[in-house]
């Protein structure tokens, strides 16, 4: 195992800049998970820890080796792409133990190595199919099952289960996570699904237009984004956000005002952007008026899609009830909660 | 196809559609059956005013003469050679100039591969125009291995074509997965890409070595010797000259001189086929 460490890495295509000095520190044995909408860049840093795209500035290390000039095959890596990449006219004994074939290892080593593997991932029955004969989840072990045998020094992962269906994605991602667990391999998995990357990851990257917005725990991310395009994409449903205009005493939404809450920023009275997460309303009779689009109950909780003042809102309420299109709630967002953005710059003026 | 499709049709369809299909059919075939017919016949009764289209008296004296009084044996070796040597030679060439093509990214790829299957435009007697004194000039004229290499300038364009549309779908991720397992440039190459591109290489084997085993042209310029002559033109010079024209006997070397082709076309068709409509269609 080892830690991966990438400084002001940038990469460029002529004159097309995708990534823009890009820093992570990967400790070892640590499950980061690179985010971000597709295009950010993301599926690109990888393959350049990979070696399969070279750097155009900064470094990679993996381990304390700079390795921006060595090939694939020399960095002990393994890599499982989002197309699982089976060679298909090998068994799964076969695809499994071709890194090792390669290296000219004895019949026993392949076997010791294979067989274990195998035991680990369920594939023990399937070792003499072909990857044509497979179900997607099983594929998509063997795929990992081949980066496992070789015993990397990290695990490089490409969207792995985005050709799953909804399921067995859910399934994999345990299984995934438990391998982790197991084996304790640094790994960096690139994913577009923030579900995936706040349920897997010991550490979150959050990507856009090739620049790092926040790195942190899944959590923090959750409760202190850095800026509106991390409250935005990190969560489901997204974060609301709100326009309210700020005074000493008030915080007014929708034209109604509430109390000037005790955990404000010290800022001067401006306008501000509310991000509220859906889970942090309630209902009250002195709240914002929010019109009722649509009532979606889910059994232990109820999801109300409406309007504030002509802003669409998404909130989450415990308790159970019934409400028309077009009926008027009203809400009050648990003022310690909300996290208050610049209008301009969108950046958390919190922290 | 299901006859009961068939009988739910309109006859008038349905007949039309046949008589077309017939038409088809024997337009193909005739010469075939033509070149049959007239090997079973006697030279005497091959130009009488009503031809028999079914010989009552088959007779193999024909077949007897194209073995016994031709160089046939000669020719069929020459042939496999000149055939046999330049489909190896294509279809190793083509597979490691489609490979590069598609799978790399250098300055000029796409111009180079341009130029080279350009060369496809020229008429093919063109083409021998410039080969000839090439050939002279390297000292391989009257030579197998000079035919050998003249064959291979004309079938390369196509091949690498074909074998640039198959190398163009192969998924990257297959090559960088190998790269990453450890393997070498030429290890992809041999236990990925090869294996994996097996219909499309043996199209382009059957495509050169058929092209190469119907010429005449080239080998009928390029080789004078009677004993380095290929099958076309040897059965050409053999049982039709100036004094002589032995239609009976050349008919039976043809057939005799078709049977390899015919054989292993018989026994590839499923990858030819296979090998050039890759990637027409989604799979």
């Amino acid at each position: 195992m080892s830690s991966v460490r990438i400084e002001n890495a940038s990469k460029a295509y002529g004159g097309l800049k995708i990534l823009h000095e890009v820093s992570v520190d990967v400790a070892d044995g640590e499950f980061v998970v690179l985010v971000g909408p597709s295009g950010c860049g993301k599926s690109t840093l990888l393959r350049m820890i990979a070696g399969l795209e070279n750097v155009t500035s900064g470094t990679i290390s993996i381990g304390e080796k700079v390795v921006n000039n060595v090939l694939p095959k020399d960095r002990d890596i393994a890599m499982v792409f989002q197309s699982y990449a089976l060679y298909p006219h090998m068994t799964v004994a076969e695809n499994m133990a071709f890194s090792l074939m390669l290296k000219k290892a004895s019949r026993q080593q392949i076997a010791a190595k294979v067989g274990p593997a195998a035991q680990i991932l369920g594939l023990t029955p399937l070792l003499d199919r072909y990857p044509r004969q497979l179900s997607g989840g099983q594929r998509q072990r063997v795929a990992m099952g081949r980066a496992i045998v070789r015993d990397p020094q990290v695990f490089l992962f490409d969207e792995p289960l985005s050709n799953l269906d909804a399921n067995l994605r859910v399934t994999m991602r345990g299984e995934i996570r438990a391998l982790h667990q197991k084996l304790g391999t640094t790994t960096v998995y690139v994913t577009h699904d923030q579900v995936e990357a706040m349920t897997m990851a010991d550490k979150i990257v959050v990507m856009r237009e090739g620049r790092i917005e926040q790195v942190g725990h899944p959590l923090e991310l959750y409760d202190q984004p850095r800026n509106m395009f991390v409250g935005g994409f990190i969560g489901s449903p997204s974060m609301n956000f709100l326009e309210a205009t700020l005074d000493e005493a008030s915080l007014t939404i929708g034209g109604i005002a509430l109390r000037r809450p005790e955990t404000m920023p010290n800022v001067d009275a401006a306008t501000v952007i509310c991000g509220i997460r859906p889970e942090h309303f309630e209902l009250r009779d002195d709240g914002v008026p929010m019109e009722v689009a649509v009532v979606e109950p889910l059994g232990s909780e109820t999801q109300v899609i409406g309007t504030i003042a002509g802003q669409s809102l998404v909130c989450i309420l415990k308790q159970r009830l019934r409400a028309r299109q077009g009926e008027i709630l009203y809400l009050a967002p648990q003022t310690d909660k909300v996290i208050y953005f610049d209008k301009s710059t969108q950046v958390n003026i919190g922290i | 196809m299901n006859p009961l499709v068939l009988a739910s049709r309109r006859p008038v369809a349905v007949i039309a559609r046949a008589l077309a299909l017939l038409f088809l059919v024997s337009f193909l075939f005739f010469p075939v059956y033509w070149m049959m017919v007239t090997a079973l016949k006697p030279n005497q009764q091959i130009f009488v005013q009503f031809p028999e289209f079914i010989p009552t008296h088959p007779v193999l004296d024909n077949f007897k003469r194209a073995i016994s009084q031709s160089n046939l044996p000669t020719y069929l070796v020459n042939s496999m050679i000149t055939a046999g040597g330049s489909s190896l030679l294509t279809t190793t060439l083509a597979a490691l100039a489609a490979y590069g093509f598609a799978k790399y990214r250098f300055s000029g790829r796409f111009a180079t591969m341009n130029i080279m299957i350009g060369a496809q435009m020229f008429p093919f007697a063109v083409i021998l125009i410039s080969l000839y004194p090439m050939m002279q000039s390297a000292g391989l004229l009257d030579t197998l291995t000079g035919l050998t290499i003249a064959y291979v300038v004309f079938a390369l364009p196509p091949a690498i074509y074909i074998l640039f549309s198959f190398y163009s779908r192969l998924p990257n991720e297959l090559i960088e997965a190998a790269r990453i397992d450890g393997a070498s440039e030429i290890a992809i190459l041999r236990r990925i890409v090869l294996p994996l591109s097996k219909p499309a290489l043996i199209s382009v084997a059957v495509y050169s070595f058929t092209w190469a085993w119907n010429d005449l042209l080239y080998s009928l310029t390029l080789v004078t010797s009677d004993n380095l002559r290929t099958i076309g033109p040897g059965l050409l010079l053999t049982f039709f000259g100036e004094m002589q024209q032995d239609w009976g006997g050349a008919m039976a070397a043809a057939i005799l001189a078709s049977l390899p082709a015919v054989i292993i076309f018989a026994f590839l068709q499923r990858f030819f086929v296979a090998g050039l409509t890759s990637g027409a269609v989604k799979s």
